[in-house]
């Protein structure tokens, strides 16, 4: 069975990020932003060569609960640690498990989840959603979130919205940047290119 | 001598009096009394079901029962639904279609889950059947919007057509045109697996318009919001409908009128559908929340603030079905809005992810459990449970008759206490005295299935996955569970013992299902040569299982009680105890 894993580590992914810049008095906290397979926005940095699509990728989860290993906030990359775990089912080879139907799982991997460009794999089947829903995950807290990236037009409203749903009060804010891993794996702030 | 009491009650009244008979069960009992009661009822009964399409041939149904009207039949077994069956396996049901064709005229019901239809079926009905009435195709796959077409076009009097979780090709032919101008008999209809090309939106309105009797309509992704809201005016009758996909902007137009055109709606009690759905339009369908009864929102990507108001605006509801964005926070407000909840069911809505999505905890079913006491069905889906929950749910709810439960990572303790979860599951079927069905999860022993025996006696299907440690789990539940008929089991260390100790079990049941198991092919064939009325079909992926090591255990084993034999559709993949069948020619 294929390794998922190594589809992530090829560079035709993008990855979207939000970081906080280093504040002493406050807690680190990094944003990582999944986006999903169908998003139309592009992110490019101005003079570049632009992605066709962007995306996919599975930003970086740090749960400090996960398997009880706890992870300091200074974890840059914790890539392979993350898709090692979240694909977990897949490398175990576990056929039908969980067990949730298979019209179901097609429809949520569409909404959530895609593991290749949109130039290679367009469709879902057929029932290609035209979910924008982006996953963030905060280090430190269990929980992600979903958002819907095409309602909103500039980073402003993101990042407003991204507060809100964190319950990150305005005083924190600043705090906060919003960054993006490109194909090459290097962290840019998102603000740095136009927003499209 | 014995005096025979002349009892003067003619054919026809007895005749009469069995019509007020419906179920199966009552029937099987009637037909047993005596010779002639056995002989009147066979020519009254209307409706067969058949559980497992090859426990019994149509041929021996149709002699049997002359004059049905509604047959229901069931293929494949349920983890066919979770990619364990591999395709080709079988469950067709053309030989039915075809044998019945020329056995029942007036034949006018067929209800099928999980079988092979093809569009030759499909036309065979629309051609053989002349006043057919309800087709319902749960869960199959094989036939395309060609045999739609031929419904559409010669069922001149069908009420119901339900394709629910069926895969349908496209075949581009636009299907619901078909349906005849005068055609205006449509009750129920469910299009929702559909895929976007396959509905045409003016037949659709068409077809709507001129079907007063409409009270079902599920319909599929591709209709738009706007659309919707055209429908909806066009049916207000509605009781049972399906949402559409919602459009990203919230437009004020657009919502107006659809708020609008749900007013209407008196009679709507359930609602499913919102696919994609955009929190903004939610309130549009408040107008009609009060009188809800059933709610899916099991495809909806909406998160816990949201559905907590929605959820609040429905006081009558008795069935949610929802993601697990609703976290416990949502099972909450649930709990204290939703008196009246009967059955709730929380999908996963990133099943592959360790880690967890949405703050879903146990807590949200105890809490549930605690807040709804007519609570009888739940199929919960979670990271993390503990036994003290699992005891605490059990006394809250000692009505429950399905309680499934799948904690995600296999072999998972629970996380107060890290022991396994012998003791909750065991509470569970000691409280819950009429629990029907009962799926199993997480770390557990073989003292769980210790429990089942003694306790579930009225249990009728179990599930289990990764768990007990010995042949002593299987012995249990087979040699307890008194009303056992469906038993299906992944990855578990059952094997050769417990089977062939209970042999005479499995005739009782309707099918075992066990996959990545313990179990011999030795073991196999010496319970095939044992049990002549059971068919123990073999499927091995990976060879013939007599060419393998003889302690090799085999990948699939599935067993079934059958007055039929050995059934002749078998796929290369799988074995039974027939010479013969070794040197048939594969397909």
């Amino acid at each position: 069975m294929e390794r998922i894993k190594g589809k992530q580590q090829k560079g035709t992914n993008g990855r979207l990020k939000v970081k906080q810049s280093l504040d002493p008095l406050h807690q680190m906290f990094t944003f990582f932003v999944l986006m999903c397979m169908e998003l139309q926005l592009g992110l490019a940095l101005p003079g570049s060569d632009t992605w066709s699509r962007p995306l996919l990728k599975l930003g970086l989860y740090e749960d400090i609960n996960v398997n009880s290993k706890k992870r300091g906030f200074d974890h840059g990359y914790l890539e392979d640690e993350f898709s090692t775990a979240s694909f977990k089912n897949y490398e175990k080879g576990l056929v039908g498990w969980p067990p949730v139907e298979t019209w179901r799982r097609k429809k949520l991997r569409c909404q959530v989840h895609n593991h290749m460009t949109a130039a290679e794999n367009g469709y879902c089947g057929g029932r290609a959603s035209n979910s924008t829903y982006v996953k963030v995950k905060v280090e430190g807290v269990v929980i992600a979130r979903k958002i819907d990236i095409s309602i909103h037009q500039s980073f402003e409203t993101l990042t407003t919205t991204l507060m809100t749903m964190f319950d990150i009060f305005d005083e924190n804010r600043r705090s906060f940047k919003l960054t993006y891993q490109d194909k090459e794996g290097d962290w840019l702030i998102a603000e740095d290119v136009p927003w499209r | 001598m014995p005096k025979r009491l002349a009892y003067s009650l003619s054919d026809e009244v007895l005749e009469h009096v069995f019509s007020f008979i419906q179920s199966d069960k009552d029937r099987n009992v009637v037909s047993a009394v005596c010779k002639s009661w056995y002989e009147i009822e066979r020519w009254c009964r209307r409706k067969i079901f058949v559980g497992n399409c090859y426990a019994v041939s149509p041929k021996m149904v149709i002699r049997r029962f002359p004059q049905v009207r509604s047959i229901e039949l069931k293929g494949k077994p349920h983890f066919a639904d979770f990619n364990l069956v591999p395709d080709g396996w079988g469950g067709y049901v053309l030989p039915w279609i075809t044998e019945m064709a020329g056995a029942y005229p007036w034949l006018d019901e067929i209800r099928l889950k999980r079988m092979v239809v093809t569009d030759e079926s499909l036309e065979l009905i629309a051609k053989s059947f002349k006043d057919f009435k309800v087709l319902v195709l749960a869960s199959c796959e094989g036939f395309s919007t060609d045999g739609l077409a031929a419904i559409a076009a010669s069922c001149k009097n069908l009420r119901e057509l339900d394709l629910r979780e069926s895969e349908v090709d496209d075949s581009s032919v636009h299907w619901l045109s078909h349906f005849p101008e005068t055609y205006t008999s449509m009750v129920s209809l469910n299009i929702s697996c559909l895929g976007s090309g396959e509905v045409s939106f003016s037949a659709l309105e068409c077809l709507v318009s001129r079907c007063p009797n409409l009270r079902s309509l599920k319909l599929n992704r591709a209709v738009p919001l706007d659309k919707t809201a055209n429908i909806l005016r066009l049916a207000p009758q509605l009781v049972e409908f399906s949402t559409c996909t919602y459009s990203a902007e919230l437009r004020s137009d657009v919502f107006s009128n659809l708020a609008g055109a749900f007013s209407n709606c008196k009679e709507l009690r359930s609602l499913s559908g919102f696919w994609d759905v955009v929190p903004d339009y939610l309130p549009a369908i408040y107008s009609v929340c009060s009188r809800l009864t059933s709610l899916n929102l099991s495809c909806a990507t909406i998160h816990s603030p949201d559905l907590i108001k929605l959820v609040s605006h429905c006081p009558s509801l008795q069935r949610l079905l929802v993601l697990d964005y609703i976290e416990d926070s949502g099972l909450e407000a649930l709990a204290s809005n939703c008196k009246d909840l009967q059955e709730l069911r929380v999908f996963p809505s990133d099943p592959f992810d360790v880690e967890p999505n949405a703050s879903l905890t146990e807590q949200g079913l105890v809490a549930v459990s605690l807040g709804c006491p007519k609570l009888q069905s739940v199929l919960y889906f979670c990271r993390r449970m503990s036994n003290a929950a699992l005891v605490t749910i059990a006394q809250n709810c000692p009505n429950l008759t399905r309680f499934r439960l799948c904690i995600i990572e296999p072999n998972t303790a629970d996380y107060l206490t890290g022991e396994p979860f012998d003791v909750g599951f065991g509470a569970i079927v000691e409280h819950c005295k009429d629990l029907i069905r009962l799926s199993l999860s997480g770390l557990l022993t073989d003292c769980v299935f210790e429990y089942i025996g003694k306790y579930a006696k009225k249990l009728e299907m179990l599930s289990v996955a990764f768990a007990g440690d010995s042949d002593l789990g299987l012995h249990h539940v087979l040699s307890g569970c008194e009303s056992l008929r469906k038993l299906e089991i992944r990855d578990c260390p059952f094997g050769d013992k417990a089977l062939l100790t209970n042999a005479a079990k499995l005739e009782t049941m309707r099918s075992l299902l066990m996959s990545s198991c313990s179990v011999s092919f030795e073991a196999c064939k010496l319970l095939s040569q044992k049990m002549p009325r059971l068919n123990v079909e073999v499927i091995g992926e990976r060879g013939p299982p007599d060419s393998r090591p003889k302690n090799c255990t085999v990948d699939k084993l599935y067993i079934y009680r059958s007055v039929a034999g050995p059934r002749f559709d078998m796929p290369p993949f799988v074995w039974t105890k027939d010479e013969d069948l070794a040197l048939r020619l594969s397909p």
